[in-house]
């Protein structure tokens, strides 16, 4: 009697989960699918993905995002390393201290760091006419409204949230390995490129992933930035539904198609990479 | 060399640090000043402020903001403690499935999960595609994983099947035992995990921005529509938000470590 009764109470309990991630995550996920491959008005079709693959404005876009994603990622993760390396070796003080900025700094992105940037860098930014001010070629005719720009403020957003990830792996790498490399006779670039970055190099690759998906899936910043001036995946993506060209649904479900799919292939190729390399638990 | 190699550290950080303080610092000194046509800013004045203030229309967007992203997190949290509960003591096979679930939202992002959600429930009658249903059933899933991540990890930590077999005996039943002893001890973890998926929601624009749009003009959606009339009033607002973001993720951080330094004490 009394399992019976439990045993209806956890069916019970399970329902508001199951309810909720079918109604807005699996039904959704299904009918994008369906959709990607749906005529309008009804029938099978492909016609969605030959129109993606064979125009320039859809190749461009999907070029531009993952052009994008891997440079800010891959600068991302280049500066990270260093700022975690370096913090690794400060004094208590100054740790917390870059902590806490990379903790403030992490809650500036979308549409107000594309703001920031405007402000700063803009047609009439500050720095920009301290450039025309004072002859700074370089500020003064800094275009912040091109992929350029664009690439600027991704970077930004990808330092902090890098940082924060890799800081922690710095933990694992152990002060011995460094004293045994030098009574082999090794110097520190032996210890860098031989010992310590193989070592962390499934973490740094778990990291590069969450950072290159972060910039896939942003939209905020170049909204803000560049409206629909830019081809974006998720730019193009959103033009199907809401503003001002022709609304096309089902197209806007194979974009979609598309972008999920690198993003499932990133996270795969990492899995893979990650595998292979091995490195330290 | 010990001392030069600090030195070099010291830059670096110093560099990248005043790299990612600029954009706000500069954010904030511009909504503080009437012009900025040269190196230093002039007029300090707080009428931006005032002005954001005694609008209606920001506040309301500011109270929608909070609302709509509490709500969800309230959701999403009680769902997943109950299927925590279910997890641990009854069927702890059902882990692997749920963790599929959860892990999904991490390759449906942003627009994709909005998309779906559109394009699936758009025109139909009810309440379906009613958008601010539709809102916080998003949100829900775009909190899902670090949710789950969040409580998981803090339900791992403590011994349920124990706790809950200690109460048992003596004349406790399962589910009195799990709301009034498990859940109090997670308190922490709950609190500081619904903080997380708070400020993620409050920073929504993407999904907000195609599922409601003007229809529920949320303060992000708000600072959207200002940026193209006013600059200081957008910095004004920019800041605002951020201050709101920062008081919560302070207090995460400040429940998070106490809860370190609590179980490094027991």
């Amino acid at each position: 009697m009394n399992t019976k009764k439990n045993y209806k109470f956890y069916v019970l309990a399970l329902i508001p989960f199951f309810i909720i991630v079918l109604l807005f995550e699996i039904l959704p996920l299904i009918n994008i699918v369906i959709e990607s491959f749906s005529k309008r008005g009804g029938g099978f079709t492909i016609e969605h993905f030959v129109k993606i693959f064979s125009t320039r404005l859809y190749q461009q876009s999907i070029f531009n995002s993952l052009w994008i994603s891997l440079f800010s990622a891959i600068v991302g993760i280049v500066i990270a390393f260093i700022a975690a390396k370096a913090m690794s070796n400060a004094t208590p003080k100054i740790r917390s201290a870059f902590t806490s900025v990379l903790n403030i700094t992490s809650n500036f992105a979308g549409v107000p760091l594309a703001f920031a940037f405007m402000i700063l860098l803009g047609n009439v930014g500050i720095l920009t006419l301290i450039g025309k001010n004072y002859g700074i070629d370089f500020l003064a005719n800094f275009d912040l409204y091109t992929i350029n720009g664009l690439l600027l403020t991704y970077i930004y957003f990808q330092i902090p949230l890098g940082t924060l990830l890799m800081l922690p792996i710095f933990a694992g790498l152990k002060k011995e390995w460094r004293e045994a490399v030098g009574l082999l006779g090794g110097n520190s670039f032996h210890y860098w490129f031989k010992v310590a970055i193989p070592s962390l190099l499934p973490s740094i690759l778990g990291t590069f992933s969450v950072l290159f998906a972060n910039a896939l899936a942003a939209y905020g910043t170049a909204y803000a930035l560049l409206s629909n001036n830019i081809s974006i995946l998720p730019i193009r993506i959103s033009q199907q539904f809401v503003g001002e060209v022709v609304q096309n649904q089902e197209f806007g479900c194979a974009l979609s198609l598309v972008m999920m799919a690198l993003m499932v292939i990133s996270i795969l190729i990492t899995n893979k990479l990650q595998k292979k390399s091995g490195g330290v638990r | 060399m010990k001392l030069k190699t600090h030195l070099w550290d010291g830059l670096i950080l110093f560099i990248i640090a005043a790299f990612l303080i600029v954009p706000l610092a500069l954010t904030f000194l511009y909504s503080v000043f009437t012009a900025w046509m040269d190196i230093l800013p002039t007029g300090f004045t707080l009428q931006f402020y005032t002005q954001i203030f005694t609008d209606g229309a920001f506040i309301n967007s500011l109270l929608r903001s909070l609302v709509i992203s509490f709500v969800p997190v309230c959701i999403c949290s009680f769902a997943i403690l109950l299927v925590l509960y279910v997890m641990t003591l009854y069927m702890p096979k059902l882990e692997k499935y749920v963790e599929i679930l959860c892990n999904i939202p991490y390759a449906i992002q942003g627009v994709i999960l909005a998309v779906g959600i559109i394009s699936l429930y758009s025109g139909k009658p009810g309440f379906l595609s009613n958008r601010l249903f539709l809102l916080v059933g998003a949100y829900c899933i775009i909190i899902l994983p670090y949710t789950f991540r969040g409580l998981k990890n803090t339900i791992g930590a403590l011994n349920v099947k124990c706790v809950i077999e200690a109460a048992q005996v003596l004349g406790c039943s399962q589910l009195h035992a799990f709301f009034t002893i498990i859940i109090p001890q997670m308190k922490n973890g709950i609190i500081s995990t619904m903080m997380l998926a708070f400020t993620m929601l409050f920073a929504d624009f993407v999904v907000v921005n195609m599922i409601a749009g003007s229809a529920f003009r949320t303060a992000g959606i708000y600072l959207y529509q200002t940026m193209s009339k006013s600059g200081q009033l957008s910095s004004a607002i920019i800041v605002i938000l951020f201050i709101t973001t920062f008081i919560i993720s302070t207090l995460t951080l400040m429940i998070q470590n106490k809860a370190v330094v609590k179980r490094g004490k027991n």
